[in-house]
């Protein structure tokens, strides 16, 4: 070294080297990774929605990415976000924190704003197959397997007896709930996806003999259209009205006032009439005056009592119908309030709508005294209670009610129209699955049982589900045979089922999910503050009462997100990033959307996975790949 | 994702922290407000080892190694130098551990601080001399196990009151901040920076070695000090005017205590004592920010 | 220009011209003109610097320490207890490697409070790395502390310049104070071999493992070698400036002489006049003032009083258990040295006690008359046991 270097040398404790050598990350003995994990919501949406996901977006103000991914799952976003009795917020999480999110209006908040900007999605599905699948019965149910087949790769043609498509959800349904509108939101997506819709078709025992030769398989999803009796002495004669039909016939008078030439009207003895028995041009003036007519209260056949039996969401749309088109009406219900299986918000607008509700009665004997029928009902005590925590009742020894009112509406129960709909019990190879029933045999027509034929529960919702698991069972069958059937369902399980997902049956990430299904206690509540739960907007009582007008009003977007980020995103990672944040070895990455660890400088302290809010982390032991 | 949160790091990983370690966490965080103008002098403690040995070097900014005590008068003469030197743009930083800030250390902060030095001392609190291995300090507190306090001999001492001591300075900018409330402790360090003459943070920084409390707790627990008003929240602007920023529900202090092993010895009638304790002095913070008459 | 000023004064006229840029205060006794001074000078604008009013010693040159890491020339001054209190970080400023000058005045060290001269806080200090320069005169205070600078940037090592307390400090002689123009010749200003910079961030003083540490010293131990030969250097220029020189040691009369004194700081003054009467009288004598402590001048000691058959070393302290500090370094110096003279070590002058001529003569005799020391330390000039 020369004199000047030496001069200029000095050998102190400098340091400038990076640590980065020190691969800290063999300290370790427990490894963090991130592990996107199931929701309760998701689990408990029949239709196996990706509900944490859809608010995730929503928060973030991705609309249309969020109704594409209600769209993977469920075709009828408008009308479940009216109807649907949101199982999911019963499972919510943040239900033990504040208020549940109110994933019901936001479900609506996307369709109608995917309706006002006119959204055209985009979605995953399979390449075309040669099959063709025939579907009977234009309602939740058929279409959603229509839906799904189409996604499967399925051409699909659906038959409906009706002059339009909806099933319960046109012609059950009353509007004030789910508007013509609204449900035709969703029915455009199903032509524009090229799901063939023939009206006015119904179904006999001759389509199966030629179905054979046009289709590889048949979705029976035909719906209880025949209302069940009371069985009282005096039914018939004095004229009761199944409540069914009369809903039906209110739905049909909106064809008219829409410009179509079918229209049914209620005679004065309150019976209807089948459409399709009218001349043309028939009753057609006096159908569109009809919902004026009785709006103003000038058609005299709805004063008075109306008194409809039953308990479940048909008594209560009944109901609620009658008080709309000017009459007064009493429920007549054998169990208390609090054992209807109608859904309870409903039975409380009802009530606030003036909707008398007389419960522990169950009606005897129905008599005539002029323009007025005598309605005997036996009176019920609770003696003791139910499994599913319903009261057991029994008559109250012989006491007896009278109530006179001037017609009778009966909403106690329904079944199928005719007795081929009824699914097969045993047979060649009948597949009892959770929400349908799979009949095949060598070289005959599959038929699949769906929707009301074959749920348990009956419900929308209920309905989609079993549209959806006809499609993915039908095709593991086409492709794979039986044996494939419930292997290939439970690989589509949400959590521990019975709830499918369609993502995951195309292979989306989605199947990478844990199926395990995230508790309250593993949320980590620190990082949430409490907000209270968004109000539906709703028309007022006074404005409710007078027309069919759609009761749920819009909320804007801004409300939607505020409410959306509400939602904790259980088990799904939602780029919060306390993981990047709390790291003290700086071992969290980040690369654009995606975050990885740095497994070299990680020491498993394990801060990453309880800081997440969300459990979308695991903490696991022995190493293996990130 | 906070935008606020620059993404820009001012740590290498590789450092040698313990796993959990809240005394990175808050450097972390406290470097992404300072930014690069920094120069960092660094007395005796955990982060004296956590910087690095030579040649290495964990933060990428000047650090110098200072004796135990010297914090606050090795700062007054980098100060000094950079004033000489024309540079106003870089700020003066001491980064010290409790044990060199409550008690060795506290004669050169006071003697800094009385002067007003301009630069911006942080505290780092894990409550012990935990890079000798866990000995007491007065800042250790009140029911803590330390190698120093073992058994029935436990810490009977409260914890000594930094901020309030130095608020007594009546020094321009005190404040508390936890690893548990980034976003706090971000803004009150970029407040800090933005203050002539002396300032002090106050950082609560858990120790899972230390506390004998498993490393992924370790942000958890700091926010569970706050939580229970054990450690609050709080500013105080020219020793005069009182700014509580966290209002917490209160939780029981029971909660706290139970997690960590360092307090396992403490039976139900100390763990009331203590309730006692924390109440009054949350009460007295309260009356000093003007919010109980 | 020439001036009649005090010890303390010509230590603040040298920082003054040697524009320091940081300097650091604690006031004790004696020492506390100086920073009085500097505190003037800096109110005024004569210098130029940032004037830290410290709370104690210990952070005085914790500051200059964290200071001169930036790049920046710095002074400040001490005694006695401030100098045992800043220990640790004397250590620290060496190791550190860091051109620090400070002033020291001998004081003696309590209990028993004294502020009056004595050795013993300096040379307890002896291993800390730090430079030291023993001064016998004002004129001398002033040259050793402006080269001071000079030497401990040219080394890199700190300097401390010390004088006697009260006979030094408070004296008042004449001094040659330079001009800032030639002072200005003689001293640039400061280029630091290292310092801390944002733009190229470093850590300083980081943890050093076995296998470096020994080389950082090794490094300094080098450095403080090549410090005499750096001095003689830097004497010659400072020589060619300012026409005076003081050198690491001053021999007077030792060539043919049979017994050396060797003194330090103002006892030599007086040695001198002792050492003139005493060859009127023809004895033999000779005087080694030893002004450059640290690094121990051993090969020019050796060279200087290595022919004399006695050396009789005067400390103004005292090691206990080992005598005084002179002597045993001393020692140490000629003990591999075959013939060497016989060391006689006598401690005298503590806590500011007078060391008259008389007590030189009676050194001077006691060691003419016996064949070899009483003792490793004798004790000249106690009181009768009480």
């Amino acid at each position: 070294m020369s004199e000047a270097a030496m001069q200029n040398r000095l050998f102190i404790p400098r340091s400038c080297l990076t640590t980065e050598g020190n691969k800290t990350g063999s300290w370790r003995f427990l490894r963090p990774r991130y592990e996107d994990k199931t929701a309760p919501c998701a689990a408990g949406c029949p239709a196996g929605e990706d509900i944490p996901k859809i608010e995730m977006l929503t928060a973030q103000g991705f609309f249309k990415e969020a109704w594409e991914t209600i769209l993977q799952e469920n075709p009828f976003p408008a009308v479940c976000g009216r109807v649907c009795f949101h199982p999911c917020e019963g499972s919510c999480n943040r239900g033990e924190y504040d208020d549940s999110v109110a994933v019901h209006t936001l479900e609506r908040f996307l369709s109608d704003t995917a309706a006002r900007y006119d959204f055209r999605p985009s979605f995953a599905r399979l390449p075309s197959r040669k099959e063709r699948i025939s579907v009977v019965g234009a309602g939740p149910a058929g279409l959603a397997a229509a839906w799904f087949l189409t996604l499967l790769g399925y051409s699909c043609d659906v038959f409906e007896a009706s002059p339009e498509a909806g099933g319960v959800l046109r012609w059950g349904i009353p509007a004030y709930r789910l508007p013509a509108d609204a449900l035709r939101q969703d029915l455009r997506r199903f032509e524009r996806e090229g799901i063939r819709i023939f009206t006015r078709r119904p179904m006999d025992r001759q389509f199966f003999a030629e179905a054979a030769g046009r289709y590889q398989a048949v979705i029976l999803a035909c719906g209880h259209g025949r209302g069940q009796s009371l069985s009282i002495p005096g039914e018939m004669e004095v004229g009761v009205i199944e409540g069914l039909d009369f809903l039906r016939m209110i739905r049909a008078s909106e064809m008219a006032v829409g410009g179509g030439t079918e229209a049914v009207i209620v005679n004065g003895a309150g019976c209807g009439r089948s459409m399709d028995t009218l001349g043309e041009g028939e009753a057609a003036a006096e159908g569109s005056e009809f919902p004026g007519k009785i709006g103003e209260g000038a058609l005299s056949s709805f004063d008075g009592l109306t008194a409809v039996i039953g308990g479940g969401n048909t008594a209560v749309d009944v109901a609620r119908s009658v008080i709309r088109l000017g009459g007064k009406a009493v429920i007549c219900y054998r169990r208390r309030r609090q054992d209807m299986p109608a859904f309870a918000d409903e039975v409380r607008m009802a009530l606030e709508e003036g909707v008398a509700l007389e419960g522990l009665v169950s009606p005897a004997a129905a008599g005539r005294d002029g323009e007025e029928i005598v309605l005997s009902l036996r009176q019920m005590i609770v003696a003791g209670m139910e499994g599913s925590g319903r009261a057991r009742v029994i008559p109250d020894g012989d006491k007896m009610k009278e109530v006179r009112v001037r017609r009778v509406i009966r909403a106690t129960g329904a079944g199928p129209e005719e007795s081929w709909m009824l699914p097969a019990v045993e047979g060649t190879k009948v597949l009892a699955l959770s929400h349908c029933r799979l009949v095949s045999g060598e070289g005959k027509l599959v038929v699949v049982y769906a929707g009301d034929l074959a749920n348990a529960t009956k419900s929308v919702a209920h309905a989609i589900a079993s549209g959806k698991e006809a499609a993915i069972a039908l095709n593991a069958l086409l492709r794979e045979g039986s044996e494939a059937v419930i292997p290939r369902l439970q690989a589509c399980a949400v959590g521990d089922g019975p709830a499918l997902s369609m993502e995951v049956c195309l292979g989306g990430e989605r199947r990478l999910r844990s199926r395990h299904i995230v508790s309250y206690t593993e949320i980590n509540t620190d990082h949430f503050g409490f907000a209270p739960r968004i109000t539906q907007p709703r028309l007022l009582v006074e404005e409710r009462v007078r027309s069919f007008a759609e009761i749920d009003l819009k909320i804007s977007a801004g409300l939607a997100m505020k409410e959306a980020e509400r939602c904790f995103n259980c088990g799904l990672c939602n780029g919060c990033d306390k993981c990047w944040l709390y790291c003290p070895d700086v071992a969290v990455i980040r690369e654009g959307e995606a975050r990885r660890i740095h497994y070299d400088y990680c020491k498993g302290c394990g801060i990453c996975v309880v800081e997440c809010p969300r459990n979308a982390m695991s903490l696991g032991e022995g190493e293996g790949e990130g | 994702m906070d935008a606020e949160i620059t993404e820009r790091e001012y740590m290498h990983s590789g450092h040698v922290g313990c796993p959990g370690c809240g005394a990175t966490i808050a450097m972390r965080f406290f470097l992404k407000a300072m930014g690069e103008k920094t120069v960092l002098v660094l007395p005796a403690c955990c982060w004296s080892i956590i910087a690095g040995s030579y040649p290495q070097s964990t933060l990428k900014i000047p650090v110098i190694h200072a004796a135990f005590e010297t914090g606050g008068a090795t700062a007054s003469g980098v100060r000094a130098a950079l004033d000489m030197l024309g540079d106003t743009e870089t700020t003066v930083v001491t980064w010290a551990g409790d044990g060199g800030t409550f008690d060795i250390g506290f004669q050169s902060l006071s003697g800094a601080v009385e002067r007003n030095e301009d630069f911006l001392y942080v505290c780092y609190d894990n409550e012990a001399y935990m890079n000798t291995g866990i000995q007491r300090s007065s800042s250790t507190p009140y029911g803590a196990w330390t190698t120093t306090t073992p058994g029935r001999e436990w810490k009977k001492m409260r914890k000594k009151n930094i901020v309030e001591a130095l608020v007594a300075h009546r020094i321009p900018y005190a404040a508390t901040a936890s690893i548990a409330f980034p976003e706090d402790l971000l803004r009150k360090a970029e407040k800090a920076k933005g203050i002539k003459g002396s300032r002090f943070l106050h950082i609560y920084a858990s120790c899972p070695t230390g506390w004998r409390i498993p490393s992924e707790m370790s942000v958890k627990i700091a926010r569970m000090a706050v939580q229970t008003n054990i450690f609050p929240l709080y500013e105080v602007e020219d020793g005069l005017r009182y700014t509580i920023n966290h209002k917490p529900r209160g939780y029981l202090v029971r909660e706290y205590f139970r997690h960590q092993g360092r307090f396992q010895h403490l039976t139900d009638r100390d763990l009331d004592e203590i309730q006692k304790m924390v109440n009054e002095d949350w009460e007295l913070l309260l009356r000093k920010a003007g919010e109980r008459v | 220009m020439r001036r009649v000023i005090e010890g303390s004064h010509a230590v603040a006229e040298a920082v003054r011209l040697a524009r320091v840029q940081v300097t650091s205060a604690y006031p004790i006794t004696p020492q506390t003109h100086i920073v009085e001074i500097l505190s003037e000078y800096c109110e005024k604008g004569a210098l130029k610097a940032r004037f830290l009013r410290m709370e104690s010693e210990h952070s005085c040159l914790a500051a200059l320490i964290g200071a001169q890491l930036m790049g920046v020339r710095t002074f400040t001054a001490t005694s006695s207890q401030g100098l045992a209190y800043m220990h640790e970080l004397l250590h620290w400023a060496a190791g550190a490697r860091l051109p620090i000058v400070m002033a020291e005045v001998n004081r003696a060290l309590a209990p028993g409070w004294n502020i009056w001269t004595d050795q013993t806080d300096s040379l307890s200090q002896r291993d800390t790395g730090w430079i030291q320069l023993y001064c016998e005169d004002g004129q001398e205070v002033l040259d050793s502390t402006l080269l001071a600078f000079r030497l401990a940037e040219t080394v890199n090592l700190p300097v401390m310049v010390v004088l006697d307390a009260f006979y030094l400090s408070h004296t008042y002689e004449p001094v040659d104070i330079p001009t800032e123009e030639e002072a200005d010749r003689f001293l640039p200003p400061y280029a630091p071999r290292f310092r801390m910079d944002t733009a190229e961030p470093c850590s300083f003083g980081a943890l050093v493992p076995p296998g470096d540490y020994m080389e950082m010293r090794h490094d300094m131990a080098l450095a403080m070698e090549d410090a005499l030969m750096q001095l003689v250097e830097i004497e010659g220029e400072f020589t060619r400036i300012f026409g005076r020189r003081h050198g690491p040691i001053e021999a007077i009369d030792c060539n043919d002489a049979e017994i050396i004194l060797v003194t330090s700081g103002t006892i030599t003054s007086t040695a001198r006049l002792v050492v003139r009467t005493l060859r009127e009288r023809g004895e033999k004598i000779g005087l080694l003032k030893i002004r450059l402590f640290r690094p121990f001048p051993t090969a020019i000691l050796r060279e200087t009083i290595g022919r004399a058959k006695k050396v009789a070393v005067i400390d103004r302290n005292c090691s206990f258990g080992a005598g005084g500090i002179f002597a045993q370094e001393l020692r140490a110096a000629l003990c591999n040295l075959d013939p060497r003279p016989l060391i006689y070590g006598y401690i005298a002058g503590l806590g500011g006690r007078d060391v008259t001529p008389e007590v030189i003569e009676e050194i001077y005799r006691r060691t003419q008359s016996t064949d070899r020391p009483e003792a490793e330390g004798v004790w000249i000039g106690l009181r009768e046991a009480l």
